[in-house]
């Protein structure tokens, strides 16, 4: 295998073999513990993708963790990589909540006004260290992530206190429920399935057909693959960074309130913190190397792999860990692909040099 | 025989990139590879240097099977390639890129008194000398090519294969280049030598082989051949003393006035350039790499800012304009490398044809949405008009031949039709039949009254070419010339500084 062959069938094969090396190191340690892989794995799946309840389950948690997958894809595949999605939620599904508890109107066009509220305030939180990128020039992955911490406190102080639910045990660290005019419709009282799963999917549709086919879409590809020859073809660069981490930062908006008015009915403190949806989604996203279908199906995928494994504890007795450990696996394998991705960004960043020294030789 | 590859045939798909080919070289030999763009050159040279797997043939060194999966085989087996794109560590000194791979220790250690002693003891070997302290981005891109030589011949090889080394090269430099290749035959080393200059190849070369399509159409001792069979053997016909019209140039379309530029460091790359060209006019700019022509036409294109003076194309004052506004304004640029600016390796070839146009073409891009199929069908013409050789207009940019690269990026800023292109380097690495066709087209577009700013480190281009030469040095505009008064030497002269009273 030469490098170059090496380099190619890493990027062509890698989100399959890393799922499949996943699912060979969750095997390995369930013969470690005496259960049988094959039974395991095969109640695992049947459970999450073809029995009805676990399959609501299944497509409910990816809703969020598809929209927050697309939402980093967005950033990243124009080169600005925006860490601080799980913020961006926090603050997105905080505000839709507040606007849903105190707006006076309780009618179905109030979740859209909700919705305006959370992706715009989601956009605003990933405007801010874009701007602070381009003006004083810090670096949008570490303030991204680092804004992630500053805004899990501040929405947490918000149901420790001024909005916290005095309705139940007081124990629970939780706003109010929202008014039921406000939520998706549910199927069935006893499964959380409801109409917001095909929203999401329609909203990742229309994305990949704008990211595909839109002008937009078009700049901040190139932005992403070569910045200078972005710049040199006339693709207003500040333009495309702002916009792009704004749409970011919308869908993450979106994303929660999603999680808010489809299942949960109510900001909860660390609800998308504890849950890890954004993380989740950054794994898809580069499983699918930032396809937004392939990063649905993969989120899918992701999503029904932790309800098998809840539903694995719950028939088997083997601990729901094992799914972690089979995506804790699938993340290794597809960061290793990421270590080459880097490479060939260095190696094209080569020719760089060539010219600089070609000044430096004037001296 | 030193090295025999037998029948060797390499496919990308449906694409056969080399076709039953068949090359020998002998010890002590230089052997030329010659051959139109996309012939099959590189990944030939990549076949013999483990950088990529074939699909059937056979490779002997001294008469013995050996099949290679990475250069790493290839190394222990006394081969050494010097890549078109250089690759070394900017930041280090040149003994550390030299020794790297081979670093002498102590203990565990690096050890950098014995790096620099043996890279001074290999200099002296082959008489190229380099300071080994010296850090490689404070390098000429001649000296880092020499780096990489050394860096090669630190590997103990002996046999050394050059894709385009000279691309890059001023003339200067691939004089020394040149030169270095016949020491290194006298130090009884073998070399492959891959280039688009027929000339270096009836200066240095031994023997010579003609690939075309992906086959090898002859091979031949050199002093049984000429330029003229050569460039007959790679076009498959003869070329032609070209005759060029004169034509009256009309009003100005571009003038520069008192432009200046300092480096960070105080250095003055501009230093007051005035110029100007006007419509159906070709002007070049010649001077030595590294005297401001780049931060010139970096200025008139929007890339960077100059820090006073004014620019002035088509009517519309543009200084330290953005690039979309200087664009609009009428003026399309062939960068001076391909993939620092040129091109999105990883784009496809329609993504790369498209840069630009979808500003100005309503049938490729209506209300901020593209429209596939004119997208297709424009990016074709280009491909078509200027010949890139290539599978599908989705592939990858990443995966065309250098040459094809560059003449499909010279397409796409030729089909912007605007009343100035900028064209920097136009045929780097582009083979001797595309250049007369490039050159052709571009005096075309002089016939219908546009104009065309020239930068060339190739001399004999821009004096083919150029209706008015200026010449640049340490960021001045040293004199200037008209298409009768140009010859080499007076140009050459200013090049180095020298004055032309006369003129100035
Ligand atoms: N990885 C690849 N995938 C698909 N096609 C390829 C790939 N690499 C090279 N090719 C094709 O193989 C052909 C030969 O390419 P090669 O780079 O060997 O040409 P070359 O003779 O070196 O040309 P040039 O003078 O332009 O450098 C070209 O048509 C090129 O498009
Ligand atoms: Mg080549």
């Amino acid at each position: 295998m030469t490098m170059k062959c090496n380099r190619k069938f890493v990027t062509v094969a890698s989100p399959f073999f890393a799922i499949l090396i996943g699912l060979t190191f969750g095997a390995a340690v369930m013969i470690a513990v005496g259960t049988n892989p094959f039974s395991a794995y095969r109640q695992m799946f049947s459970k999450s993708f073809f029995d009805i309840y676990y399959l609501g389950q299944t497509l409910v948690k990816s809703a969020p963790i598809m929209l927050s997958g697309v939402a980093a894809a967005i950033a990243w595949r124009a080169g600005y990589i925006n860490l601080g999605m799980q913020g961006q939620m926090c603050v997105g599904g905080l505000c839709a909540t507040l606007v849903a508890l105190f707006f006076p109107v309780k009618s179905w066009w109030v979740t859209i006004l909700c919705f305006c509220v959370g992706m715009t305030a989601g956009a605003i939180w990933a405007l801010i260290p874009t701007y602070l990128d381009y003006k004083f020039d810090v670096s949008i992955i570490i303030c991204t992530l680092m804004m992630n911490y500053a805004t899990n406190f501040l929405t947490d102080y918000f149901v420790s206190a001024p909005i916290k639910d005095t309705a139940g045990d007081g124990l629970a660290m939780q706003s109010p429920q929202i008014a039921e005019a406000l939520r998706f419709y549910r199927f069935s009282p006893k499964n959380a399935m409801n109409t917001s799963v095909f929203l999401s999917i329609a909203v990742v549709i229309l994305i990949a057909i704008f990211l595909k086919k839109s002008k937009f879409g078009y700049e901040s590809k190139m932005t992403g693959l070569n910045r200078e020859f972005a710049r040199y073809g006339g693709i207003k660069s500040t333009k495309i960074m702002f916009m792009t981490m704004a749409l970011s930062g919308a869908l993450c908006g979106f994303a929660a309130c999603i999680e808010i008015f489809g299942a949960r009915y109510r900001y909860v403190n660390a609800m998308f913190t504890s849950t890890s949806y954004s993380w989740t989604g950054l794994m898809a996203m580069l499983i699918a190397d930032y396809n937004p279908i392939m990063t649905m199906v993969y989120s899918i995928f992701l999503a029904g792999l932790a309800i098998g494994g809840q539903a694995l504890q719950r028939s088997v007795g083997l601990p729901m860990q094992i799914s972690d450990i089979i995506q804790c696996s699938i993340t290794l394998f597809v960061s290793i692909k990421l270590l080459f991705n880097f490479q060939k960004l260095k190696i094209n960043k080569k020719p760089n040099h060539l010219e600089r020294d070609e000044e430096v030789e004037h001296e | 025989m030193l090295i025999e590859m037998k029948n060797i045939t390499k496919r990308y798909g449906s694409l056969v990139a080399n076709d039953n080919v068949s090359i020998t070289l002998k010890k002590g030999e230089i052997l030329a590879i010659v051959g139109e763009n996309g012939a099959g050159k590189s990944t030939l040279m990549k076949i013999l240097y483990g950088l990529e797997s074939y699909d059937s043939g056979e490779i002997l060194i001294n008469g013995k099977p050996v099949r290679f999966s990475s250069p790493y085989d290839a190394i222990k087996n006394s081969i050494g390639m010097v890549q078109q794109h250089f690759m070394l560590f900017p930041p280090f000194s040149a003994a550390e890129n030299i020794v790297y791979g081979n670093e002498p220790r102590r203990g565990i250690f690096f050890d950098k008194k014995e790096a620099y002693r043996l890279v001074e003891e290999l200099c002296r070997k082959y008489n190229l000398y380099i300071d080994p302290k010296i850090k490689v981005k404070d390098c000429s891109v001649g000296l880092q090519q020499r780096i990489e030589i050394l860096k090669v011949l630190f590997q103990q090889v002996d046999i050394i294969i050059f894709d385009e080394p000279s691309a890059v090269l001023a003339p200067q430099e691939i004089d020394n280049f040149l030169q270095t290749v016949l020491d290194l035959k006298k130090a009884g080393k073998s070399i492959i030598l891959i280039t688009h200059k027929l000339n270096e190849v009836m200066a240095v070369a031994d023997y010579v082989t003609v690939m075309r399509n992906g086959k090898v159409v002859k091979k031949m001792p050199k002093h049984e051949t000429s330029i003229e069979e050569l460039s007959y053997l790679m076009v498959g016909h003869h070329l032609e003393e070209r005759e060029i019209e004169e034509i009256e140039p009309e009003e100005e379309i571009l003038a520069v006035s008192n432009l200046t530029k300092t480096s960070p460091d105080g250095v003055k790359l501009l230093d007051d350039v005035n110029i100007s060209v006007r419509r159906g006019e070709i002007v070049g700019i010649a001077g030595v790499s590294g005297n401001g022509q780049s931060e010139l036409i970096q200025c008139i294109s929007g890339l960077e800012h100059a820090d006073s003076g004014k620019i002035v194309l088509n009517g519309i004052d543009v200084t330290n304009a953005s690039v979309s506004a200087i664009r609009e304004a009428g003026c399309a640029c062939i960068p001076e490398d391909r993939y620092y600016w040129g091109s999105a390796a990883e784009a496809s070839l329609e993504e790369n044809c498209i840069m630009y146009h979808y500003q100005r073409k309503s049938e490729l891009m209506k209300n901020g949405f593209l429209n596939s199929r004119n997208v297709s069908l424009f990016s074709e013409t280009i491909l078509k008009d200027f010949d890139v050789k290539h599978t599908s207009s989705s592939q990858s940019m990443k995966d065309l031949s250098g040459g094809n690269a560059q003449k499909l990026i010279v397409g796409r800023e030729y089909m912007q039709n605007t009343p100035l292109l900028i064209a920097a380097e136009p045929t780097r690495g582009i083979d001797i039949g595309a250049i007369e066709y490039i050159h052709g087209r571009l005096l075309e577009k002089r016939q219908k009254k546009d104009a065309i700013l020239l930068i060339s480190s190739e001399l004999s281009e821009i004096i083919e070419l150029s209706d008015r030469i200026y010449v640049m040095c340490s960021g001045r505009i040293n004199g200037e010339f008209s298409r009768d008064e140009a010859t080499r030497e007076k140009i050459g002269y200013l090049m180095m500084g020298g004055k032309n009273d006369d003129e100035m």
